[in-house]
């Protein structure tokens, strides 16, 4: 197997030193800490776990959670009800039925049941809140946060109320703390390098880009969501095990506020950055909470006592950090990704796959079987003006089918039907003769259906390599397959030796490009182009066309070729399809196109000219 | 009959006090596209206003609170979220998250954690009748309030400058800004009247409770965040709508969940939301939040 990937071994070694060193750290202080200075470091573990647990979900989606302390609620709660001493028990939670009670766990199986009960929460409560928007899951996952706060602080015979439980088992040891904490990294890092960590780190980059490539928006989130409920309750359940107290307000809007601080002073899309930050934070947080209570600072100067310093403190830094340091003190990197490590030598840059042969990531056409994507009486009007009239269009395997007609004609809105992301008025759309109107984007690039966008859309913090295999990866293809097929297909594009570059770095034609290997990548039956040559140089359209050819030719998929310069068109298509104000003008050879008095009227005139002149 | 009356007036003073808090919300997030976390904090720090100036006159003191709103709307936007105005929505939400934890620890420091007590003018407390009906003088001032600053809007929104200046802003803040539109100043008194209307809330809330504390924003805020959310982002209108509907649902609620449930009353309302957002998940009246652009 030719070693393709996307990370060296030394940077992956780089990244899994950081919880091999808590868990060194952690034994020391064990060995040699004092019991407050072991108890002040279990602490911040604990928080640590809540903070990568929100980077698993924050960081690789891009949407903000206010609600994950709602699980490391309920992980404390469930872990507390567990260990509960039956006498204290039966004063504190009456209501408590009888087998909870008498469980009388260690503090292993107690953590393992309250990280599986919040996980599961986190699912179910994931599936409908998945659902909304970008902006609205913020806000319905703080609504869910006070939902929690209001329940266990109102339920009095089960959780014992806004009083909350006493005399919990102190059973968390620093060790242990440390031990689950680097777990915790390593889960989160295995999440964030697995086909579904790339596939959600996808939605975050571009959310229509990854829906193009089949992509389930939602679905990847929800898992997402119910891994950091884990981390969560793991947090929270040692957290309780560690003070032996709790109460509602434990785990609510100060602890969401200091948590996402430090995630977002360490940075938001690495783990590295959530320990990083996590440790900072509290480091600052233990300092200004010195001063808070007027203790005296370097045994010299004396400060008066000041609640809610430190919470002042805490929010001056968080507001600085998203000022000036949007992307943290880790820029967003993991350990083995630290530019200055890979200058001493201790990690290295994946350097560019080389050219392979043709792999196992060939197209699903069949030549032999017949269909064809087809449009049928495609109709749609957007408030009361007719952008798609009774459209026809049949689009077969093999075959490069041209798509021109003046701006406003309804070239991109017929693609948007085409490709699920607009349901037409009436009118239906067929692949390969079965009827697909109203499928999601999602489904339909399952189905075989690629396309690209007018707009690059590029995966920015993602490389070339992570961006096209992401499009494997959507199929279900393993991370190993996935690569296979990228670097074949970013090969053919002569897009191999920047493909672990991000691609946000990348110069806009070669962007265009990535674009078009995205949507290989899908292995699509069908391909949709709308405009891929706008912004390209003269001898990058040459190129396209040249690579288009290729395309064509090896992947033996249907081409919809929506482009203006007739240039490109006129040396590829067989066919070409002209609309005008929303509908079809006609459809003929391009030579007929192009004799065609109508359509020279209605569109090619000066441009065409002006094309065919030069 | 009267009892069903009655219960409809106190929803719907309720449902008006959180369509104003929505209305507070919405105005910023059309010019500027964020939701201000800190708005329940300008609710608090207006409140507090009251507090300090408790000796003087009602009215110069309910004068007072309307300026430290304003000016804290205007201090806010100046300081924290002028220079993360270009960021994503994300970015600016944990702006905004940062800046309520700074005032509110501010007041945490200064004043106390614990809450305060204020008094409020005893005619406030007393009752009209009408009818059978005896309304709460202070529920009378809720709705005369609210429509009020509905009309006040109105006639910004939809009979001045500033006004067409601003509906442009929220349609395409970019090309109005082309066109000619001052950024700076549509942002300054979006906030300034977000400001102006948080001081309203809060007056209000001084005056329902008695009583004024650090986190008595946190609530608001959210009652405000979901409202905005139910009604579709960005929408006047569905403001409104949505902290009608928040606001009658928790105040019937509140009549007629039986009493072991009564206690869980925060928790239906907040759940309540989600539902409407799993058939809905745009929100009641659509909203362009979350749409493929394409």
């Amino acid at each position: 197997m030719s070693s393709v990937r996307f990370r060296t071994p030394q940077s992956a070694a780089a990244s899994l030193l950081v919880p091999l060193l808590l868990i060194a750290i952690t034994a020391l202080i064990g060995a040699n800490g004092t019991p407050s200075f072991q108890g002040t470091v279990t602490m911040i573990l604990c928080n640590l776990i809540v903070v990568i647990g929100l980077q698993v979900f924050v960081g690789n989606s891009g949407v903000y959670s206010f609600g994950q302390l709602g699980f490391a609620t309920a992980g404390a709660y469930v872990a507390a009800f567990l260990t509960l001493p039956a006498a204290f028990a039966l004063l504190q939670t009456p209501g408590l039925p009888g087998a909870i009670v008498d469980a009388h766990l260690g503090a292993l199986p107690s953590t393992l049941i309250a990280a599986s009960a919040s996980g599961l929460l986190a699912m179910v409560v994931g599936l409908p809140l998945m659902r909304t928007s970008t902006l609205a899951i913020p806000i319905s996952t703080f609504a869910f946060l006070i939902v929690v706060y209001n329940v266990v602080a109102n339920w009095d015979r089960v959780t014992g109320g806004s009083s909350g439980l006493v005399s919990i088992p102190t059973t968390t040891s620093v060790e242990s703390a440390g031990l689950w904490a680097g777990a915790a990294v390593v889960l989160a890092l295995a999440f964030k390098w697995s086909a579904s960590g790339y596939r959600l780190q996808a939605t975050r980059e571009d959310e229509v880009a990854a829906r193009s490539i089949g992509i389930g928006v939602m679905r990847e989130r929800v898992i997402a969501f119910g891994i950091s409920g884990v981390l969560c309750g793991i947090g929270g359940a040692l957290a309780v095990h560690q003070s032996g107290v709790l109460n509602p307000t434990t785990f609510y809007f100060g602890a969401t506020v200091t948590t996402m601080t430090m995630l977002v002073v360490g940075g938001v899309r690495s783990v590295f950055g959530a320990v990083v930050g996590a440790i900072a934070i509290a480091a600052v947080n233990e300092l200004l909470r010195g001063v808070e209570n007027g203790a005296s600072l370097f045994g010299a100067i004396s400060i008066g006592e000041a609640p809610g310093l430190a919470a002042i403190g805490l929010g001056l830094i968080l507001l600085a950090t998203m000022i000036a340091m949007p992307n943290g003190l880790s820029g967003g990197r993991e350990a083995g990704e630290l530019s200055w490590l890979q200058r001493l030598g201790l990690s290295a840059p994946a350097p560019p796959p080389q050219p392979q042969g043709a792999v196992a990531g060939r197209p699903r056409v069949d030549r032999a079987a017949s269909g064809a994507l087809h449009a049928k009486g495609v109709s749609l009007a957007f408030a009361g003006l007719q952008v798609l009239e009774q459209i026809e269009l049949r689009l077969e395997p093999g075959e490069a089918l041209g798509l021109i007609g003046p701006n406003g004609a309804g070239k991109t809105t017929l693609v948007n039907v085409l490709s699920g992301f607009q349901a037409p008025d009436s009118g239906t759309v067929s692949l390969d003769g079965v009827d697909v109107t109203g499928r999601s984007p999602t489904r339909l690039a399952r189905d075989g259906l690629g396309r690209t966008f007018q707009a690059a859309l590029p995966f920015p913090e993602l490389s070339s390599l992570e961006s096209v295999a992401v499009g494997a990866m959507g199929m279900g293809l393993g991370r190993r397959r996935a690569v296979a097929v990228a670097t074949d297909v970013l090969g053919r594009l002569n897009l191999l030796e920047r493909a672990t570059l991000p691609a946000g770095s990348l110069p806009p034609g070669s962007q265009r490009l990535l674009g078009i290997a995205r949507a290989l990548a899908i292995r699509p039956r069908y391909l949709l182009l709308d405009e891929p040559a706008a912004g390209l140089t003269e001898a990058e359209c040459e190129e396209l066309v040249a690579i288009l050819r290729d395309v064509l030719a090896d992947f033996g998929c249907g081409m919809l070729l929506i482009e203006h310069d007739m240039s490109i068109v006129m040396p590829l298509c067989s066919r070409v399809q002209v609309l005008d104000d929303g509908k079809t003008l006609r459809i003929g050879t391009p030579e007929e196109v192009q004799a065609d008095p109508a359509v020279v009227e209605s569109y090619l005139g000066s441009s065409f000219l002006a094309a065919t002149d030069a | 009959m009267t009892e069903l009356g009655q219960n409809l007036i106190d929803a719907l003073a309720l449902g008006s006090l959180y369509a104003l808090i929505a209305l507070g919300i919405t105005l910023v997030y059309t010019v500027m596209g964020m939701m201000n976390f800190a708005h329940g904090e300008f609710i608090m720090l207006a409140a507090y206003a009251l507090y300090v100036l408790a000796g003087l006159p009602f009215g110069a003191a309910v004068a007072g609170a309307l300026l430290a709103g304003i000016a804290i709307a205007l201090l806010a936007e100046r300081l924290a979220f002028r220079p993360v105005r270009n960021a994503d929505l994300s970015a600016q939400l944990v702006t905004s998250l940062a800046v309520a934890a700074i005032l509110q620890n501010i007041v945490t420091a200064a004043v106390d954690a614990r809450a305060q007590s204020v008094e409020t003018p005893a005619s406030l407390s007393e009752s009209t009748s009408i009818g059978s009906i005896s309304v709460p003088n202070l529920e009378f001032l809720t709705l005369g309030l609210t429509l009020i600053v509905l009309g006040g809007l109105g006639w910004l929104l939809y009979r001045t400058r500033t006004g067409l200046a601003m509906r442009a802003a929220a349609e395409n803040f970019d090309m109005a800004r082309l066109l000619g539109v001052r950024a700076d100043r549509v942002i300054a008194i979006a906030f300034a009247i977000s400001g102006a209307l948080a001081a309203a809330v809060g007056v209000l809330l001084v005056m329902q409770t008695g009583q004024v504390s650090p986190t008595m924003g946190l609530t608001p805020v959210l009652v405000g965040f979901v409202a905005v959310v139910i009604g579709g982002f960005g929408r006047m209108f569905g403001a409104v709508v949505g902290g009608l509907l928040l606001g009658a649902l928790s105040s019937l609620l509140g009549v007629y969940l039986p009493d072991g449930l009564a206690p869980f009353r925060d928790a239906i309302v907040f759940t309540f939301p989600v539902l409407i957002l799993i058939f809905r998940p745009h929100g009641l009246l659509g909203g362009e939040i979350g749409k493929a652009r394409v």
